[in-house]
């Protein structure tokens, strides 16, 4: 049950660095989700985690590097890769030989395989497995020596929706039992489920750690909406008082800068109608665009915002801003030579793309040929 | 150490490719030990010396430089897979992680591929031994020499480690086998001849670099008699003692660079 600490790691390659300086702890008892968009240095951070790279910084588990663990497999289980086993290589041989390297009983062997539910197939080469068969083989490898730590990257990655279901209950169940659990994955709505705590990187360096709930609360997509009879009104007193509102399609108020009892207040001191009043609080989806949108190592540069579906929630953005996500909506900067001009504001949807689903609302103002931050600056 | 050594010990034992490799190696060695005893007894010539008819039997052709050492090949191919899989099929962070001491890993590496290689050898060694003395019309092991046994050891043990280093060196499998393959079969043989012709025609001292082609050396070193291409060409030919320098510090070159690049590259 050991706590992790990473001080100082540091990688470059080729003059490039991926990681710069991370430092953060794994706390004994919680799943430390590991959240970063692609190119963030998430897997190199592992690596060096583990001293499977060369880098600066230091890791520790209870005080001790991972190089000097005597049988680290007994302290800490890893998986890397996705199928990082021989083809033809038995599965209960690919266990048992790396079991023999920490002096762990055949009967652990069979009970991990077990555990992960391979057990019908042990005898089968791997070869022969899917894409899900073969992170559980992965996990079974890491648990192997019944670890008091995990280092597990993307482990969700082929599940299908039964075998995440697995991984969630089983990692939250190893962490109920004192162990420290550190997970990387892009699969934010399973993270949302299954980890206590976060570290968030962009382009190698440290966005965020500690409780998901604070990263969340840090969002300013968490709002308080509120719908009223006078909204012209309400709105010129909340900026007033130094709160950003949005007026939504629909004619509700997200308003940020003043809690739900404050609004509440006001509205009853200035005599409004309200017929409903909540709190909205960001996912993490939304909490981690927020905090890694500057980060991303590959953006695409056509169609709509990288980091936001086409249709995106109304009235909400990255920035505050209305409309969809950062900047002008259609990407970042110029359109790749070739690909000609992109439409202009948020006129129609290109074609092909289809109607929005279901309720996701309106688009905004369709046909304005306004930019978003044109159209934020007048809605304040 | 001891956890590396059982690692390994358990990877070579459960991989198909041992098998195979070690069956044909022996396969091919009986087949052509077979052959050559079937072809001397039938010749009926009488002018032979028993001890070198025997030696060359016995070890499948190994001692006459008419036979190439097939067994050196297949020897080769499986310690290019002892550190080929690894990257090939990813499993080196896995390894390592399980054992993180490199050192320990790659010590593991060369005494469990060298305890196997030699094994089989004396296993086909054992075979040809066998099927000489059967097939064989008069064989005399007692004449028979064992310089050539020894370096045929030797010989396929420096082709298993030249793959193992070749492959840490590359961390790729296919270049590896291409470049254990080809450089004994197609490049030293040109070399060989460029030089030996240079010695000839212009310059005595550069034909004599030709010694220093490693995979002819240790070739060289099973010949019996040593000599056999005294008066040949032009090549002034070095001792039996150089030739086994020259063939094991390629080798050891090769094994000692592939550790070094192992040691100190990411995983």
């Amino acid at each position: 049950m050991a706590l992790i600490q990473a001080r100082g790691l540091s990688k470059t390659f080729k003059g490039k660095a991926a990681v710069r300086g991370l430092a953060f702890d794994v706390v004994p008892g919680s799943v430390t989700g590991f959240l970063g968009p692609n190119g963030a240095g998430k897997s190199t951070t592992m690596r060096l985690m583990l001293g499977l790279d060369n880098g600066e910084g230091v890791t520790t588990y209870d005080g001790v590097a991972y190089r000097d663990l005597k049988q680290p497999m007994r302290h800490v289980g890893s998986v890397l890769d996705a199928k990082p086993f021989h083809p033809t290589r038995k599965a209960v041989n690919h266990l048992r030989m790396l079991a023999a390297s920490n002096a762990i009983s055949q009967t652990r062997v069979t009970d991990v395989i077990n555990i992960v539910g391979l057990g019908d197939v042990a005898n089968a080469k791997p070869k022969t497995f899917s894409l899900g068969m073969g992170q559980r083989l992965g996990i079974a490898t890491a648990l192997l020596g019944d670890p008091g730590t995990l280092i597990l990257d993307e482990p969700a990655n082929g599940l299908d929706p039964q075998g995440v279901h697995w991984l969630r209950n089983m990692l939250k169940t190893l962490a109920q039992q004192g162990r420290s659990i550190f997970v990387s994955s892009h699969l934010l709505s399973e993270m949302a489920l299954m980890a206590d705590h976060l570290v968030v990187v962009g382009r190698g360096s440290l966005i965020a750690s500690g409780k998901m709930s604070d990263f969340i609360s840090t969002s300013h997509r968490n709002a308080v909406v509120i719908r009223v009879d006078q909204t012209e009104l309400m709105v010129r007193e909340l900026r007033a008082r130094q709160a950003a509102v949005v007026t939504e399609p629909d004619g509700q108020l997200a308003i940020t800068g003043m809690g739900s009892d404050a609004v509440g207040a006001l509205a009853h001191e200035l005599g409004v109608r309200v017929f409903a009043l909540s709190n909205r609080e960001a996912t993490l989806e939304e909490a981690f665009l927020d905090a890694t949108g500057a980060s991303e190592e590959f953006r695409a540069s056509m169609g709509f915002g990288a980091e936001q579906p086409a249709f995106g929630r109304p009235g909400q953005s990255a920035s505050g801003q209305p409309g969809f996500g950062q900047g002008p909506g259609y990407g970042q900067g110029q359109p790749p030579q070739g690909y000609g001009q992109p439409p202009q504001g948020y006129g129609q949807p290109p074609q092909g793309y289809g109607q929005p689903p279901q309720g996701y609302g309106q688009p905004p103002d369709q046909g304005s040929s306004e930019p978003a931050d044109q159209q934020q600056r007048d809605q304040r | 150490m001891t956890g590396a050594l059982k690692y390994e010990w358990v990877r070579i034992r459960t991989i198909a490719s041992t098998y195979w490799l070690s069956g044909i190696a022996i396969l091919l060695n009986a087949v052509v030990c077979f052959i050559i005893a079937l072809s001397v007894t039938a010749s009926n010539v009488d002018d032979l010396d028993v001890g070198q008819v025997t030696t060359w039997t016995w070890t499948a052709g190994a001692s006459a430089p008419i036979t190439p050492v097939l067994a050196g090949v297949f020897f080769a191919v499986m310690g290019v897979m002892a550190m080929g899989h690894e990257y090939r099929y990813g499993t080196n962070k896995a390894t390592l992680s399980a054992i993180p001491d490199r050192i320990a890993v790659l010590a593991a590496k060369v005494v469990m591929l060298s305890l196997w290689v030699v094994g089989v050898v004396a296993v086909s060694l054992l075979l040809d031994l066998g099927i000489t003395w059967l097939f064989l019309d008069g064989p005399d092991f007692e004449a028979a020499a064992w310089r050539p046994i020894v370096n045929y050891f030797g010989y396929c043990l420096g082709f298993a480690l030249a793959g193992f280093g070749l492959a840490a060196i590359l961390r790729s499998q296919v270049g590896a086998l291409v470049a254990v393959l080809v450089w004994p079969l197609v490049l030293e043989p040109i070399a060989y001849g460029i030089l030996n012709f240079i010695g000839e025609s212009t310059n005595a001292g550069v034909g004599k670099l030709a010694n220093l082609l490693p995979a002819s050396a240790g070739r060289r070193a099973m010949f019996d008699p040593y000599d056999i291409f005294a008066g040949f060409g032009a090549l002034d030919t070095w001792g039996i003692a150089a030739s086994v320098v020259v063939f094991w510090a390629a080798v050891l070159g090769l094994v000692l660079a592939g550790s070094a690049l192992f040691i100190k590259r990411d995983a």
